[in-house]
């Protein structure tokens, strides 16, 4: 159960915040140059070598993980033809649904979710129309927020697991 | 708190947890989870597992508060 990708699933998603948190700083002071003449029409975009590093090093790193990652889901679905998972869905696909006892696990998880949602949503609105900080910010406290509610789910149900291997 | 003999019968019958999951329709980790009291199951559940263990409900699941009352 533990090897199974749907405990997974949260894992992957972490990294792909983190990969997408990387590609904001990357992209958060490109210097724009535009140029409209009646000989010329263009636009110049320059990022800083820091800066750089971090926006194609993430790209880079976003489709190494979409690679692994798609190879993972490909197997799951081939080792549980009755389980698949799709590779979209609006449904998370974390959910472990087989029976009552994982569908109690998922509940108290998510619960826990929407617990640590219901106030870090506000909070995060209510910085992002006061704080004086760069837009950049506020992309970075979203992608925070929605790495914490994968880790919250993750322990949760990884705690039950560690609780029952012992 | 729901109590339950789940794993003294289990082991009675020689059954392992994927047996008795197997004979109920539910994973391992679900009877893992009964047996150690985190979970309540459903009255269905229940009595298909007291079925499985050839006892019935109230002799498998009991209240804790139940067992204090009758020391």
């Amino acid at each position: 159960m533990k090897n199974d990708f749907r405990m997974q699933y949260p894992l992957w998603m972490m990294g792909f915040i983190i990969a997408l948190g990387m590609f904001t700083y990357g992209i958060s002071e490109p210097t724009t140059k535009v140029i409209n003449t009646e000989m010329e029409q263009s636009i110049m975009i320059e990022i800083g070598s820091v800066d750089g590093i971090f926006a194609v090093g993430s790209v880079i790193l976003y489709f190494l993980m979409l690679a692994g990652f798609s190879y993972q889901l490909m197997r799951h679905n081939k080792q549980n033809p009755t389980q698949k998972i799709p590779f979209i869905s609006f449904r998370p696909p974390e959910y472990l649904e087989q029976d009552e006892g994982m569908t109690y696990i998922t509940r108290k998880a998510s619960q826990k979710v929407y617990t640590f949602m219901s106030w870090s949503l506000p909070i995060l609105a209510i910085f992002a129309m006061f704080s004086p900080l760069p837009r950049f910010y506020t992309v970075w406290g979203i992608l925070l927020v929605a790495l914490i509610q994968y880790v919250i789910y993750y322990l949760e149900i990884r705690k039950h697991f560690k609780e029952e291997t012992q | 708190m729901l109590k339950n003999r789940v794993k003294e019968l289990r082991a009675r019958y020689g059954l392992t947890q994927s047996d008795l999951g197997k004979q109920v329709d539910v994973t391992r980790q679900t009877i893992a989870f009964i047996e150690k009291g985190e979970f309540s199951p459903s009255i269905t559940l229940a009595l298909k597992l007291a079925k499985a263990l050839q006892t019935n409900v109230n002799e498998l699941f009991w209240l804790e508060e139940e067992e204090s009352n009758e020391k």
